[in-house]
């Protein structure tokens, strides 16, 4: 048996659920180590929320399983220590923020002095402190879906998960979200994130697992999930054909507006190549590296059939 | 479970649901109120004024109508409020953060049932109250068992409510309050064609009331509190003769009925609770 601190915070084997004949989520299995920024990142209708609200016991697994923190989910004891923000976050409209953070104060059994003092700390944590006595029924979407994040955040959980956290949210409020998530990684919270927003996943994401149709199709850091990335593009000129002739041993070359494209290089051989290009006395302005975003192996991922 | 009972009694009275039930209430007590007023007035044909005596054997006759008005608004409170409560939040996504909490789904069912009944209770009791304490200011009648037959009420109000929390736990706002107004329906005029079996000793018919309130005893807990609003005088004049309907009620249903009225209620909830436990939100 491994002890509770032992085991990952989440251990999915072959999860899946089916609806009917719709299968919103056919074969998941994945890991995410206690103390790491995990991103969930797919197309809308991957099936994301389905398994978070597996992984929470909002919905039952057809079959496979999985366990949150050491405990079959749905454990209501785990659930303890998991903050959770829906994707259609939804808070009671004719409450206060701070009233709705006492409601699930209370439903975490929390009372007393340090309760107040977490609600407070999570209040200014989504920045809605000068807002907190103002019924919810008067707040923005963007300030709702604050709300949510700071009920997830109540009573230092030791998950969390966010389904689409910055979905109704502007591009400031991303970026309050992405230091948050910060702050959480320094306090050695575990984060899920639910996302299709790539550039988020991107910036603060240890790992990545990319969903498709319901399955896994790629995980693991950001750099395993880019693969090794090769090509580059140089400016440079010389006389004659002399440019071409240096660059020849290098594979495939093509020309774009004036730009040399060498597509299949790896970066590594920079070095050679600005020398071989030196050697032939070419006047060098620029070798770059082309990178493959996240976004467009993504796509790529994506799109293949 | 407390927590939740007591966010919905704070939720009907901070979205001011309890303040406009009780101003209606009021409305409507000051409106029978009035009509009463009238009977003083009737004349008998050779033109004298009713007795008090008369006044009141007119008004005994009135005030099971007078209920039967307020049983229909507390079971279609009932329905309102547990439709709502349960289906609606769980359409709307309301309940999907509280069912993440580390609380279990059955402590939100009985949480809800709990602080819905102790309002519709307090709802029986003040407008209750209120309408007897009219009448006798009106008329100077009091039906013979008022507290009673108010607690009848509320016990029919339970009824209605545990059955639409069982029905919401599984579908959506709409369809459990048609399922839930058609049974409360069903059950009424079950109960009025079997109150035909006596007066023709039809043993069919009385086996399909006892069926049908074994069911819901929604319509066995209205003949009770009939039973307790009808003075003893009135069930010596009529008793021989029977006398089919709702409004009277001739010999009420047996103890038993109460009995199973309160495991009913206890096995509907328990059901409410198995049923949401193993549905996906
Ligand atoms: N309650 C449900 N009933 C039927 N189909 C559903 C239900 N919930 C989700 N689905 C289907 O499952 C698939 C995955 O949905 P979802 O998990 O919401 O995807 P994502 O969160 O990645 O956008 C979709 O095709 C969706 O239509
Ligand atoms: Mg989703």
């Amino acid at each position: 048996m491994p002890t509770a601190s032992a085991s990952p915070a989440i251990g999915a084997v072959a999860l899946a659920k089916r609806y009917g004949t719709v299968t919103a989520l056919s074969d998941l299995t994945l890991r995410v180590e206690r103390g790491s920024i995990f991103g969930f990142l797919g197309a809308n209708g991957a099936g994301k929320t389905t398994a978070v609200k597996m992984l929470l016991g909002l919905v039952r697994p057809t079959s496979g399983t999985a366990q949150v923190l050491g405990a079959p989910v749905g454990d209501r004891e785990a659930r303890r220590s998991i903050g959770y923000l829906p994707e259609l976050f939804r808070y009671p409209e004719w409450l206060s923020a701070r009233e709705v953070l006492a409601f699930h104060a209370s439903l975490l059994g929390a009372s007393g002095t340090q309760r107040a003092r977490d609600i407070d700390r999570a209040l200014a944590a989504v920045g809605l402190s000068p807002r907190a006595d103002d019924r919810v029924a008067t707040y923005s979407k963007g300030m709702q879906q604050r709300l949510g994040l700071g009920v997830a955040l109540l009573g230092n959980p030791t998950l969390v998960v966010l389904d689409e956290p910055t979905s109704a949210l502007d591009p400031l409020g991303r970026y309050d979200v992405r230091a948050l998530l910060a702050g959480l990684r320094e306090r050695g919270t575990t984060v899920f994130l639910n996302s299709h927003l790539l550039t988020e996943v991107e910036l603060v994401c240890d790992r990545i697992a990319i969903v498709k149709s319901g399955r896994v199709i790629a995980s693991g850091t950001r750099e395993d999930i880019l693969g090794e990335q090769r090509g580059l593009r140089i400016r440079a000129q010389a006389d004659g054909a002399s440019l071409h002739a240096a660059l020849a041993p290098f594979g495939h070359l093509t020309e774009h507006s004036g730009v040399l494209v060498l597509p299949d290089v790896a970066h590594e051989r920079t070095p050679e190549i600005v020398a071989a290009l030196v050697a032939a006395r070419a006047r060098v302005y620029a070798v770059e590296p082309i990178v493959q975003t996240l976004e467009e192996r993504f796509i790529d991922l994506a799109s293949s059939p | 479970m407390i927590t939740i009972a007591w966010m919905t009694v704070r939720e009907m009275v901070r979205r001011r649901f309890a303040i406009a039930a009780l101003l209606g209430t009021l409305v409507l007590v000051a409106l029978t109120g009035w009509g009463l007023q009238h009977i003083h007035t009737i004349h008998k044909q050779h033109g004298h004024a009713l007795s008090p005596l008369e006044i009141r054997a007119v008004t005994a006759a009135l005030v099971p109508l007078i209920a039967y008005l307020f049983s229909f608004i507390l079971a279609f409170a009932a329905i309102v409020l547990g439709a709502t409560m349960l289906s609606a939040e769980i359409e709307s996504g309301v309940l999907l953060p509280v069912l993440a909490r580390p609380i279990s789904r059955g402590a939100v069912v009985v949480g809800k049932a709990l602080g819905l009944s102790a309002l519709l209770c307090a709802y029986a009791a003040i407008s209750g109250g209120l309408e007897f304490a009219v009448i006798d200011a009106v008329t100077g009648y009091q039906p013979p068992h008022p507290v009673a037959a108010i607690a009848a009420l509320a016990a029919l109000a339970i009824v209605m409510l545990c059955l639409t929390l069982a029905v919401a736990s599984r579908l959506q706002t709409v369809a459990t309050s048609i399922v839930a107004v058609a049974g409360f329906g069903v059950s009424w005029i079950v109960g009025i064609v079997a109150s035909f079996g006596p007066v023709y000793h039809n043993e069919t018919l009385l086996r399909i009331g006892v069926v049908s309130q074994l069911l819901l005893p929604s319509d066995a807990l209205w003949r009770v509190a009939v039973y307790q609003l009808q003075p003893a005088v009135l069930v010596a004049t009529f008793g021989l003769s029977g006398w089919p309907g709702p409004f009277f009620v001739l010999s009420p249903p047996p103890p038993a009925m109460l009995a199973w009225s309160a495991v009913w209620v206890v096995a509907v909830t328990a059901i409410a609770v198995r049923s949401f436990a193993a549905r996906d939100v």
